[in-house]
């Protein structure tokens, strides 16, 4: 059996846990990001930021935005 | 390739794009000039708008030539893939599987691109078919 304090800690590390996972998910759930395929076989992600990205970021939610 | 076969074809492929895709909200196919060729939404803007898309992924690969783009927002997605000369733009809901619809867009390209050429469904297989039974029963009448 296990004592008090154990489990109290038990509990708070539990806590601690979710909430960490509930801030990955806020996280990821805004993640934006551009990501192309060539017909070379190549994928790149572009990184957010680059004047390619952004303009095509930029469309992409101007037309979602239109449905 | 005849246009209005072409057009009949991307709309007919557009209808079955959307009753596999529920989380589908608009798609359209776009020819090499980034002319519509068939659009889900009336709207000219959105052909406007899937357009600027294309030629922002263009200009973004530098150097190699663009397969297919996933661009996701807070507020939704948006697949390109092109395929036969043809461009295929979808927007779809948040967290779809990014794969399985590249895949469906990538097939449904391919039936537009197909029966545009008038083909038909079963391509150059129904041909090999028919070509090898009127082989087989060649100076048979009974056959």
């Amino acid at each position: 059996m296990l004592k008090p304090h154990r489990v109290v800690l038990e509990k708070v590390n539990s806590y601690t846990e979710e909430a960490a996972a509930f801030m990955r998910r806020r996280r990821h759930h805004r993640r934006e990001f551009v990501r192309i395929r060539f017909q070379s076989g190549a994928e790149a992600d572009l990184p957010t930021g680059t004047p390619e990205a952004d303009r095509i970021a930029t469309a992409a939610r101007r037309l979602i935005e239109l449905g | 390739m005849s246009e209005n076969a072409l057009a009949e074809a991307a709309g007919r492929v557009l209808e079955n794009l959307a009753e596999l895709e529920p989380e589908l909200v608009s798609a359209g196919i776009f020819d090499s000039g980034l002319e519509p060729v068939a659009t889900s939404s009336t709207d000219v803007a959105w052909s406007k708008q899937a357009a600027a898309l294309l030629e922002a992924l263009e200009a973004g690969s530098v150097g190699q030539t663009l397969d297919s783009a996933h661009v996701a927002s807070t507020a939704g997605e948006v697949f390109v893939v092109t395929e036969s000369g043809l461009s295929l733009v979808a927007v779809t809901g948040r967290y779809v599987l990014a794969s399985l619809t590249s895949y469906d867009m990538r097939m449904a390209l391919r039936d537009a691109a197909r029966e545009g050429s008038g083909q038909g469904p079963g391509g150059s297989w129904a041909k090999v078919r028919k070509a090898t039974g009127e082989a087989e029963n060649k100076g048979r009448s009974d056959a």
